[in-house]
């Protein structure tokens, strides 16, 4: 009779032979992984247009949002510019782990293509609508201003610029500094609506499974599929990256260390929840364009809690790989660190008092590679040069 | 006599009905959680919940024989595998009494989610929760 040991040791012959003599097995998903990976498209979504900006989806605003992005005079020392940061040709970043503008900045420079219609804008949240976001770089000593009177004196005497400006709001700009400069947010907004990211290997993958095109699906690589098969299963990536655009739009900690240098943190939504509460520039202020104000519900709603502190907005992970480096404060380098981040988990790094989602996935060498495959096809192939 | 009969059991019925039948206002496909003092029907808006969405509630809190009629409701929700809350408050009007609309509620993850409302009648609050899972 053969020990217990003895048929371990013939399973594991019998389980290691065909998988060094075969290819791999192919992939196959749970109904539940169907359904999750089905809820990550379609893609394109429909266009965004944003009632609380009476510009958005205007050819005119767009067209000047595009030249008033590139337009460094919008800055106090007439060298800086929105793509001084939001490099078009870097997809919207800049490269840099935190952002170089007037002064170093606190954080890392986040893309602007698909940024219509979220709910929150900045890592924190601080702003409830595109154009107020638009506007805060303006203002802001580190990024490109000191206040809205800047912004307002460019606009009544560049000829071009106020040109511009009368074709798209109907009159020339007013005596108020902070309705000019609101309203080149609006026009820095309706151009950023239209910034979408194009399709991906994941999106027909992903329509392939919606359609059952077997022979479609088979074009997916195989590494990008067990990566799938992970970022939906075991590794629970869409509790937080869920939808067409990988984010539920909400904030948490994933235990990157929140110190800005020694004795100073960024207290990310904690902090936001709090801006937003004094700004005059949300959906339930005087800026908002709607007439029924129904847009306000969230900044109506959002309630302040101690773990907030340290928890920052769930990037869309459209086009990801074009968008390093990572992580609030572009602490991780490229994607295998942060596949390597969610591998490895510091777990008493993540609030003892906190919530429990996430725990240290334990990938090797070949889950991590998967898993990176997959992140990589969220981006369309470059155009072949 | 038979028709007498007919017409008899008909009655019964609409009366056993009147007493299941809480929130028949509401319309449209109801959860129902029983406590021991009342009964919460509710409807959600959109329905199913959508995660990472904002959703609105009607509700009709139905008090039992003899237990003095709902002042007031608190609702709130929770993921306790998670063991965390909402990141919103969800704000209250009762456009009639014992109705109730809730809105601003928001779920913002998939999975379990228990939804409780703190019915408040008298100075005493009970307690009814539902449990939901969200895809
Ligand atoms: C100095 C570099 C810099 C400049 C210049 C700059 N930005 Fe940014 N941008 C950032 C950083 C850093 C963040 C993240 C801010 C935060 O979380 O507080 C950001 C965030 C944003 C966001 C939010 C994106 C999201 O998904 O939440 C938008 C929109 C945006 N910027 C638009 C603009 C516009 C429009 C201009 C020009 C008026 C501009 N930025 C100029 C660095 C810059
Ligand atoms: C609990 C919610 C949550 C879960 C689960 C989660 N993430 Fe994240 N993810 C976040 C947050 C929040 C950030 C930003 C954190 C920061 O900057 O401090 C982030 C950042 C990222 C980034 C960096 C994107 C960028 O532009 O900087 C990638 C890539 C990423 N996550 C992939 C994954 C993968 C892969 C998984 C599954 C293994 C996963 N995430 C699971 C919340 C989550
Ligand atoms: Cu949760």
């Amino acid at each position: 009779m053969a020990s217990a040991r003895q048929l371990a040791a013939i399973a594991l012959v019998a389980a290691a032979v065909p998988a060094i003599a075969q290819a791999p097995p192919p992939v196959t998903f749970t109904d539940a992984e169907v359904r999750r990976i089905l809820s990550l498209g379609p893609w394109p979504p429909p266009p965004v247009v944003d009632p609380s900006n009476r510009v958005s989806g205007k050819a005119e605003a767009i067209a000047f949002g595009t030249r008033l992005f590139a337009d460094p005079r919008l800055s106090t020392n007439g060298a800086i510019a929105c793509t001084t940061c939001h490099q078009p040709g870097r997809a919207f970043t800049d490269g840099l782990p935190r952002a170089q503008g007037l002064a170093r900045v606190d954080r890392n420079t986040p893309t602007v293509n698909d940024v219509g219609g979220q709910r929150w804008y900045g890592w924190d949240g601080a702003h409830d609508n595109l154009w107020a976001q638009s506007l805060r770089p303006l203002v802001d000593p580190r990024e490109m201003g000191d206040g809205v009177a800047h912004v307002a004196a460019a606009v009544r005497t560049h000829g071009d610029l106020r040109e511009r400006y009368v074709a798209v709001f109907g009159r020339p700009p007013p005596a108020d500094d902070e309705v000019v400069a609101v309203d080149v947010a609006k026009a820095l907004a309706a151009y950023q609506e239209v910034l979408a990211t194009p399709r991906t290997p994941f999106d027909d993958f992903r329509d392939a499974l919606a359609r059952g095109d077997a022979a479609a699906m088979a074009r997916y690589p195989q590494a990008a599929q067990r990566g799938l098969k992970t970022f939906v299963g075991a590794g629970n990536c869409t509790a937080c990256h869920l939808g067409p655009r990988f984010t539920n739009g909400e904030f948490h900690d994933i235990g990157i260390p929140f110190f800005v240098e020694p004795g100073r943190v960024d207290p990310g939504r904690h902090a936001g929840i709090r801006r937003l509460g004094a700004s005059r520039h949300t959906l339930t202020g005087p800026f908002n364009d709607d007439p029924v104000r129904a847009p306000g519900t969230s900044t109506r709603h959002v309630s302040l809690e101690h773990r907030n502190y340290g928890e920052f907005k769930v990037p869309g992970l459209r086009n990801v790989a074009r968008t390093a480096p990572y992580m609030h404060n572009g602490s991780l380098a490229t994607l295998r660190d942060v596949v390597r981040h969610y591998s490895d988990l510091p777990e008493d790094r993540l609030h003892a008092d906190g919530e429990r989602i996430l725990k240290p996935l334990g990938l090797d060498r070949y889950g991590i590679d998967d898993l990176v495959a997959f992140l990589e096809t969220l981006s369309a192939p470059l155009p072949r040069p | 006599m038979r028709f007498l009969r007919i017409a008899a059991t008909g009655c019964v019925l609409a009366a056993a009905g009147a007493a299941v039948a809480c929130g028949e206002s509401l319309g449209g496909a109801r959860t129902t959680v029983e406590g021991g003092k009342y009964t919460v029907a509710y409807t959600t808006s959109p329905a199913p919940i959508v995660v990472g969405q904002h959703f609105s509630l009607d509700l009709a809190v139905c008090a039992k024989g003899g237990v003095p009629a709902p002042q007031s409701v608190r609702i709130d929700a929770s993921m306790p595998e998670h063991r965390h809350g909402m990141n919103y408050r969800a704000s209250i009007t009762s456009p009639r009494a014992g109705v109730f609309r809730a809105e601003g509620l928001l779920f913002h993850m998939p999975g379990r989610w228990d939804l409780t409302f703190d019915v408040v009648a008298d100075g005493a609050t009970q307690r009814l929760t539902s449990t939901l899972r969200v895809e």
